[in-house]
């Protein structure tokens, strides 16, 4: 059931498999940089109050059903 | 059954529900068409999650039938919106959301809009506020709302960094986001050769006016992978986590610029507090309240505060310091009172103008602290307006008023050169005479070792 009720822009969606490769090249040389930089303890604290993308699960007893 | 007295509104957009007012209680009702996903998102434990990590505004399930459930989301005290946060927020905001659709995705969902409005500041945090935002993920599929997160955050937020936080202010006039092209072509040449900037914005522009034409959605749409699309969202995530600001402030520290010595700003202190506790407020705002200073020094008997500047670095800094400190009742936003944000949207209403929520908001006390010779003297609004202002939605007025003597007031009026003699109203007794039109005087008195006079005044008409 796909109902859109707002336009997600027909270029919008084409172009994400180009920002993806992209994203995938970055992320990949990132991680790369990190552990070089961690190997010589160059990484830094970050000051920013907001964490990291991912969520701690506390609760995942009726989650993991689903997956 | 719940009785509707008000359709709320800013919730025609999606046909899977909307929001009304029970009364003065905000409800939202769920039409049989979202009742699958619903039900998904309830019984696979995802809410509750999603709320247990204070991702997603709390509710409560009222009532159910077949051709409605209604639930009840935990009550907001005040609702700000994009063009009013300063730049930690709208990052925070950004963050939020990416945060969200990338958890979706592991569980099998998806936000199906990435508006900048579903997310509003709370209790010291962004929150996430629309409940029927999530939907099904279909393997392979796109995600649908990278777009408007692209013209809701991404774009406003990179425009920032390359001219300031004003750029937010644009959202009052794009209600569904800043256009990708219009981005696209603010943004330095030298932006092309950013590997994030590049694929996000420019392409995306590129792509987005290649297929405008495509009518009867003849183009095939190409798959992509579930790691893919959480590639786009980190990269996105980590992109936007390290960005930062390059304008300096106007005011950002105030404090140290001061006209008065330490003694005298212990005394002001000291003056509102006592003013303030027999008052006990339950709301207070304070209206050019720069970083909370003067606020804070109440903040842990009033249980709402919210303080607004005109200055955005300001503002980011009592929000830096509120996530700091853990404060949970004090509520920073952005507010230019010569020009307060306006309603905006369809009807003009989807989004409700500043005045309208501070009467809703109904503060017991309004603070307004070295503000009048602004208001008065930058702005040249006269004393009777202003005090019209401020008695729309205040109960109680602590206002400071800084005689001519004063120095900044002086530095103010000297700017005017020629046109000095016609602001020889900016005294103490015309002050007087346009403020008492509209309020009772209750205390006045000198703040000691300044020019400045501090005023607590009550609003003549007791239904406010």
């Amino acid at each position: 059931m796909n109902f859109l009720y707002f336009d997600p822009g027909l270029g919008a969606m084409i172009v994400q498999a180009v920002v993806a490769a992209a994203a995938g090249i970055l992320l990949f040389s990132k991680n790369v940089m990190y552990k070089v930089k961690s190997f010589f303890g160059l990484v830094k604290e970050e000051e920013d109050t907001y964490d990291s993308i991912d969520i701690e699960e506390e609760d995942t007893n009726t989650d993991d059903k689903k997956n | 059954m719940t009785k509707k007295t008000d359709a709320h509104q800013a919730s025609f957009r999606d046909p899977s529900g909307y929001i009304f007012y029970d009364g003065k209680t905000l409800r939202r009702a769920i039409k049989p068409i979202y009742f699958p996903q619903y039900n998904k998102l309830k019984e696979s434990g995802f809410f509750k999650n999603l709320i247990s990590n204070g991702l997603l505004i709390s509710h409560e399930e009222t009532s159910v039938s077949s051709e409605e459930i209604i639930i009840t989301p935990e009550e907001i005290p005040f609702i700000t919106n994009p063009y009013e946060w300063s730049f930690e927020q709208y990052k925070h905001a950004a963050l939020h959301t990416l945060k969200i659709q990338k958890y979706a995705l592991s569980k099998g969902f998806i936000l199906k809009d990435a508006s900048a409005y579903n997310v509003t500041f709370h209790k010291g945090k962004p929150v996430f506020i629309d409940t029927l935002s999530f939907d099904f993920y279909e393997e392979g599929t796109p995600w649908r709302a990278y777009k408007q997160f692209i013209t809701h955050f991404f774009g406003p937020l990179v425009l920032s960094k390359y001219h300031g936080t004003e750029i937010f202010k644009m959202m009052q006039t794009h209600i569904d986001g800043i256009p990708v092209k219009l981005i696209a072509s603010m943004l330095p040449t030298r932006s092309k050769l950013s590997s994030i900037l590049y694929p996000n914005i420019h392409l995306l522009a590129k792509m987005e006016s290649k297929h405008s034409e495509d009518y009867k959605a003849e183009t095939k749409i190409a798959t992509l992978s579930k790691k893919s699309q959480e590639n786009i969202l980190e990269s996105l995530y980590d992109y936007i986590k390290g960005l930062t600001l390059k304008e300096a402030s106007e005011w950002g520290d105030y404090y140290n610029k001061t006209n008065y010595d330490e003694a005298a700003f212990e005394a002001k202190k000291t003056l509102i507090k006592e003013w303030i506790k027999p008052l006990s407020p339950q709301k207070l705002i304070d209206v050019g309240g720069n970083d909370g200073t003067f606020a804070r020094t109440v903040i842990d008997s009033v249980p709402h505060i919210i303080v607004t500047d005109i200055d955005s670095n300001a503002v980011d800094y009592n929000y830096k310091q509120l996530q700091k400190n853990k404060e949970t009742n004090m509520l920073p936003f952005v507010c230019d009172v010569l020009q307060p944000a306006p309603g905006i949207g369809f009807n003009n209403t989807e989004r409700n103008s500043l005045i309208e929520r501070l009467a809703d908001y109904a503060p017991d006390v309004t603070m307004a602290l070295a503000l009048i010779h602004h208001i008065t003297l930058s702005g040249n609004v006269p004393f009777e307006k202003s005090a019209s202002f401020f008695a729309s939605f205040s109960k109680n007025l602590i206002i400071e008023f800084p005689t001519r003597e004063d120095s900044w007031a002086q530095s103010l009026l000297v700017r005017k050169r020629e046109f000095i003699n016609h602001f020889d109203f900016y005294n103490e007794t015309e002050f007087e005479k346009g403020y008492l039109k509209y309020f009772d005087l209750e205390k006045k008195e000198v703040v000691k070792g300044t020019k400045r006079l501090l005023y607590l005044l009550k609003n003549k008409n007791n239904e406010v």
